[in-house]
């Protein structure tokens, strides 16, 4: 009963028919997604072998430099992908979020598995990569959202910004509501999964440690120490990127930067 | 009599642009009324933005009371210099929540706001009898959202107000109303008053010093 099925190539490939039928919609209804599904396709298929590989290599060697390398390489990798996104040119911006993921993830992801877990050592890769990888891909997409928001309104209200500093408002005074806006808007996706979790839809982790034959009661608990613990660092490295980025939309006289594009 | 304002060799240019104007050099003194015209485009309104560090000099200096403005918090110095813009910006917000708004920020922290009786009798002095302190800004006309963005400007009390083409958006009978206050801020109140237009108005009930801002310099016309 608790064996786990493995899944043979063909049955792997037969998967793709959810692809095909993807595809033909795209093409029926001229949705021009063609060319982005094939290449998500290939891509999930090669970076989650290439993942496979290499967790079964550091599971195996369990070297904590190695453990923290490929955490390393997990925050670049969504540094690369927000910078895809968020298409700013004038604000320097890459650094001080690089910087902040990195240490607030880091931070994260040790007090989940040494604190919270309790697993010795505290980078044991069965542990650590999952939880840094969950906190990595979930406030990835907040940042991003984040970050494209805070740009766009204050590219928009660039006027009443300069109104409000024109009437001895300091740039955080000027800024709040846009700060406020943009932080939210990054963060209502975490929270919605947690009104949703267990009622709307059953998280991956979950899903694989139950399908691994783990007790539901078990698998829970893993369950809301990682939806806990994605809302915080979401917030954390949110309302930081926020802090540093909304002060270099601003000169040394608290002038507004951003030029309308 | 010590200068309220010296702009000192002043240049600016945009990144990567032809500079917009260079060793331009103006004093004010206190209550002067100043008139900047020139064509459009010849940087008129950055001279007012550069003087409130809207934009940020490239050469020289401003001294405002005699200090650098550079070495004066951008807050405090928006508080003594108010700038109100070409095209007036309100909040959705009613007449009296747009013109109690500088009173939210910390460097007005100290100051009172002024009372219901006292807005309601400047709306008259603005010309804006018709208007309520509960209506939404929103449907104001842009010669009335111009004139409650004068009165908001007025209201911290600036030692040096910045217009900024007030009249370039508004119809005739708008304008002379506009000119009509700019004119008793500086008799009645004393008020120093710089004031840039690209059209022809010239004060009727004030003495003015009128410069012309073209070829990248500044001269008195009279």
């Amino acid at each position: 009963m608790n064996q786990i099925i493995d899944i043979s190539t063909g049955q792997l490939l037969l998967a793709l028919l959810f692809i095909l039928i993807a595809q033909a919609s795209s093409f029926i209804y001229h949705l021009g997604l063609n060319r982005d599904i094939a290449i998500g396709t290939l891509r999930t298929f090669s970076q989650l072998f290439l993942m496979g590989y290499v967790l079964t290599f550091i599971l195996k060697t369990s070297n904590p430099w190695l453990t923290l390398s490929v955490f390393m390489v997990m925050v670049v990798s969504a540094m690369f992908i927000i910078k895809g996104r968020v298409k700013e040119k004038q604000i320097p911006y890459i650094l001080p979020t690089f910087l902040t993921m990195l240490v607030s993830y880091l931070a994260t992801a040790l007090f989940v598995s040494g604190l919270v877990i309790g697993i010795t050592p505290w980078w044991e890769p069965r542990y650590f990569i999952p939880a840094g990888g969950m906190v990595i891909g979930n406030s990835m997409s907040a940042l991003a959202i984040s970050l494209e928001r805070l740009f766009k309104d204050m590219r928009q209200q660039k006027d009443v910004l300069e109104m409000k500093l024109s009437l001895g408002a300091n740039y955080r005074e000027a800024s709040n509501d846009i700060f406020r806006n943009a932080v939210t808007a990054g963060m209502i996706p975490s929270i919605n999964a947690m009104m949703g979790v267990g009622l709307v839809f059953i998280p991956g982790m979950m899903s694989g440690q139950i399908l691994a034959g783990t007790d539901p009661l078990i698998a829970i608990r893993y369950q809301i120490v990682v939806m806990l613990m994605l809302v915080g660092s979401t917030a954390v490295s949110s309302v930081i990127v926020m802090l540093i980025i909304r002060r270099r939309c601003f000169g040394s006289g608290e002038e507004v930067l951003l030029t309308p594009r | 009599m010590t200068s309220l304002l010296d702009i000192r060799d002043i240049s600016f240019a945009y990144e990567g642009s032809p500079p917009v104007f260079e060793h331009l050099n103006l004093t004010v003194l206190p209550g002067e009324f100043i008139l900047v015209k020139g064509p459009s485009g010849c940087g008129k309104s950055t001279l007012l933005r550069l003087i409130c560090r809207l934009n940020q000099l490239t050469g020289g200096s401003i001294l405002f009371q005699g200090s650098d403005i550079q070495s004066i918090t951008p807050a405090k110095l928006r508080s003594s210099i108010s700038y109100v813009a070409q095209i007036p910006q309100m909040l959705d917000l009613s007449v009296m929540e747009n013109l109690l708004l500088p009173f939210s920020f910390a460097i007005n922290a100290d100051k009172s706001p002024p009372g219901k009786n006292e807005l309601s009798v400047m709306l008259k002095i603005f010309y804006l009898s018709d208007v309520s302190l509960d209506h939404s800004t929103m449907k104001l006309s842009t010669g009335q959202k111009q004139r409650v963005a004068i009165m908001r400007a007025l209201l911290q009390e600036p030692l040096l107000l910045l217009l900024d083409e007030p009249t370039s958006a508004l119809d005739q009978e708008s304008a002379l109303m506009v000119f009509s206050i700019m004119e008793r801020l500086n008799v009645e109140q004393r008020r120093t008053v710089i004031t840039v237009t690209h059209n022809d108005y010239q004060p009727e009930t004030v003495k003015s010093l009128t410069y012309t801002l073209a070829n990248r310099s500044l001269h008195r016309s009279s």
